[in-house]
């Protein structure tokens, strides 16, 4: 087991309710698994946590063989080797393409940086165009280089909060194809959240359905939803899951 | 470390509250008895009636330049700022210059038309006269804050209204004015601010206010405990002021979103209504701007020779040299605790900006005061060690600098926190994520992205402090003058035309920070 989270909860200091209650999950290494929940049910907040953002009330978090987090011990995010891609990217305004992907090879040298910039702009689809300022780029474009720009310190684990959810449907469509090859070629064990269950489908090797901050389902995408290639008429006949969403 | 400096702040505060319960004196129990109704009487009047006036031409202005397009109309979007660039003491002794029986008016009336006036007719020190002074000097403050409000917030809801074909007017009425609202009392809680933290035009015309009283009691009379008590009654009305505010500005607090901005855009005026509104605009710049700086810079003409020396000079050097320090402390204060407050939750994260407000809202005299009770005992308390021979402290240039801070954080705090509220935390996230610390994040993006913000929270509050006046007369070492000082006391001293070379140079060194402060706004 590469990511290992055990009995995790939180509360947001002026929240009543747990916003996490007794979340438990196990991924292999390289594995893609995908959290699918409504809207509120504490995606976001989870990712935070294991980010290291957020401070978990009680349990434990373990990435490869160190442990991030747990009664006696708290590391912090920038220096857990995790990397994160944000839901509105927040890439920096201020900087070139160039100067965010390498923002984080802190203790690289020139050269390496320099490599390290090639090889994650080709990964990505986007040679050429390091010189560029965000606000120059398409929506899908500033994407990739949010992607390029948490891959670049080769993180150990990587962290996705509905990253398709700025984009139109025919671009979501493609993205999400090119990402499930790219994050499969790097090898990169990742968490990925949304409330879409195509989504989920299509890049899943494993689903985690949160609902209330409570896991309430986990299994394969074909456990979850079955074999059926149709989707329109899988999620009539599978009212379990509607009910679970 | 922001704690430290928000207790700073507080204790000034807090002596006044301590002594304001000690034992009184014959001096005060007169002064209650005879003298408070009357400063209170007219503080509410000039209150009321400059509030009124304010909110009226500035959000009018804010609107037709908003709204519609007409000559000059880039001009005067910044131009309109300007007359915050003259304090409203120099706007004062300027007007009454003017229009006294030696003044330009009557003088070219008299000998090209052979006409004398009724006196009574061309008297301005008096409230009415007070009043247009501090409407011409402050409206800018409604001005700006609603116009603000009106370019990036309102942009949907009157395009929708004038789709659905409301007249100009109505608009006005019924869509501008109620939506505004949270700005202009903003705006206007501003001027009353400033009206009540006034000494130098009400003293030169002779209104008696709480400001005045202080500065009687204590100088005058040499009693500084009366002095405190008035201070004390002061802030009570203050505190309630303040909550008054926060009822009128109601529940709704408008957010702006930064991704959904929208700029109005400007609909071009025909005929008459173009030049009325040229007009309007134009006159009251005029009032309020060019008349009193022609003036000014008539009465520099006549008296420019005696003020080439190096008297002048050492007076440029201290203020600049007071204002620009005071305000770099000022700035990274005010970045320090809106980092702090930003970035932590809890009770003491939320006060912080509170309490630096409160600095802003208290009266200069009434700083002083607490300030001096505060700097006479740490200095007394250091002479008992022994370490001195002398009290140091409350008499250099440290204690002014020092009431600056307290006074004017809130200015840049205001504008540094904007800056950080735009940005919001995503991007600290996004770095972190990347491997910086909290602290690597902050120098190499936060405090990129928030240039503008620091750079406009800087030249507010120098402006500010070089246009400051009780504050520096009560608390300034001994013959130490600033441009301020110097021409308040060559104005008291009828020496008019003496007054306007600092005059000038005030509201130069003011417009040209006013220009730039304008400028990093716009291209943001
Ligand atoms: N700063 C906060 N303080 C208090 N409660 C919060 C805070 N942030 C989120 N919450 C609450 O925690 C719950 C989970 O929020 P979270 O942002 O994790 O949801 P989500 O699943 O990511 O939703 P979405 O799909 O809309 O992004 C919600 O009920 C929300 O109201
Ligand atoms: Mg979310």
């Amino acid at each position: 087991m590469f990511v290992h989270i055990r009995d995790l909860h939180y509360k947001y200091p002026n929240a009543e309710e747990l916003t996490i209650d007794q979340f438990n999950l196990t991924i292999n290494k390289g594995g893609i698994t995908t959290i699918l929940g409504e809207s509120g049910s504490g995606k976001s907040t989870l990712l935070r946590l294991i980010a290291g953002l957020e401070m978990p009330t009680k349990g434990n978090i373990m990435v490869g063989d160190d442990c991030m987090c747990s009664h006696s011990k708290f590391v912090q995010p920038e220096n857990r080797g995790i990397g994160m891609v944000f839901q509105d990217y927040a890439l920096f305004p201020h900087m070139t393409v160039k100067e965010n992907i390498q923002f984080g090879l802190l203790k690289w040298s020139r050269k390496e940086k320099k490599t390290r910039l090639q090889e994650v702009l080709e990964l990505v689809n986007l040679e050429g165009y390091d010189k560029r300022y965000p606000y120059e780029l398409s929506g899908g474009q500033q994407q990739r280089v949010a992607l390029a720009r948490a891959l670049a310190p080769k993180p150990k684990l990587l962290l996705f909060d509905e990253p398709f959810s700025n984009l139109d449907a025919d671009l979501q469509i493609k993205i999400r194809e090119e990402l499930r090859k790219i994050l499969k070629t790097t090898g990169v064990t990742s968490i990925f959240v949304t409330h879409d269950q195509e989504d989920a489908q299509a890049l899943a090797d494993n689903i985690v359905i949160l609902r209330d901050g409570k896991i309430t389902d986990t299994g394969t995408p074909d456990e979850i939803f079955g074999t059926d290639c149709d989707i329109s008429e899988r999620l009539a006949v599978k009212p379990r899951v509607l009910s679970k969403l | 470390m922001s704690i430290i400096f928000v207790s700073l702040i507080l204790l000034p505060n807090l002596s006044i509250i301590v002594q304001f319960f000690s034992e009184s004196n014959d001096n005060w129990t007169h002064i209650k008895e005879h003298m408070l109704s009357t400063y209170i009487t007219n503080s509410i009047i000039l209150i009321l009636f400059v509030g009124v006036f304010t909110a009226l031409i500035g959000t009018s202005l804010a609107w037709l330049i908003s709204a519609y397009d007409f000559p000059l109309r880039g001009f005067f979007k910044w131009g309109l700022i300007l007359p915050l660039a003259i304090p409203p003491y120099i706007g004062a002794y300027t007007y009454h210059g003017m229009l006294n029986y030696t003044g330009v008016i009557q003088t070219t009336l008299r000998n090209q038309f052979e006409i004398t006036v009724n006196q009574q007719y061309f008297n301005i020190m008096n409230m009415p006269g007070a009043i247009f002074i501090f409407v011409m000097f402050l409206f800018p403050y409604v001005f700006t804050i609603t116009k603000a409000f009106l370019a990036r917030q309102s942009t949907s809801l009157i395009e929708n209204a004038r789709i659905l074909g409301s007249s100009s007017w109505r608009i006005y009425f019924k869509v501008v004015l109620p939506i505004t609202r949270a700005s202009i009392v903003a705006g206007v809680s501003l001027v009353i601010l400033e009206v009540l933290n006034d000494y130098g035009v009400v003293k030169y015309y002779g209104i008696q206010t709480f400001t005045t009283a202080i500065f009687q009691t204590w100088f005058g009379l040499g009693d500084l405990n009366s002095a405190i008590k008035l201070s004390g009654t002061l802030m009570v009305i203050i505190l309630g002021l303040l909550i008054l505010e926060r009822v009128l500005r109601g529940r709704k607090r408008f957010s702006f979103t930064t991704t959904k901005v929208k700029l109005l855009k400007p609909v071009p005026l025909k005929g008459r209504n173009k030049w009325l509104a040229f007009s309007y605009c134009m006159g009251i710049f005029s009032l309020a701007f060019i008349l009193p700086l022609l003036q000014l810079i008539y009465w520099a003409l006549l008296t420019y020779e005696k003020f080439l020396s190096n008297e002048l000079f050492s007076v440029i050097g201290n203020t600049v040299f007071v204002a620009f320090f005071a305000a770099t402390i000022i700035t990274v204060m005010a970045i320090v605790i809106s980092n702090f407050s930003r970035l932590h939750r809890g009770l003491t994260a939320k006060l912080f900006p509170k309490i630096t407000i409160l600095g802003y809202s208290i009266p200069g005299a009434v700083i002083a005061v607490g300030i001096v009770t505060l700097f006479i005992s740490i200095d007394e308390l250091i002479y008992s060690w022994g370490w001195t021979s002398s009290y140091i402290l409350s008499t250099s240039v440290v204690m002014l600098i020092f009431a600056y801070i307290v006074r004017y954080l809130a200015v840049a705090y205001n504008s540094v926190e904007s800056g950080f509220e735009r940005i919001g935390t995503n991007f600290t996230e996004a770095s972190r994520m990347l491997g910086n610390s909290v602290t690597q994040s902050f120098f190499k993006i936060d405090l990129k992205l928030i240039r503008g913000a620091i750079f406009g929270g800087f030249i507010l509050a120098f402006i500010d402090i070089l246009k400051e006046l009780p504050l520096t007369l009560i608390l300034r070492p001994f013959n130490f003058e600033t441009l301020a000082t110097n021409a308040f006391n060559y104005a008291t001293n009828e020496m008019i035309h003496e007054a306007a070379i600092p005059s000038i140079l005030i509201i130069i060194i003011s417009a040209v920070a006013i220009y730039f402060f304008h400028y990093v706004l716009e291209r943001e």
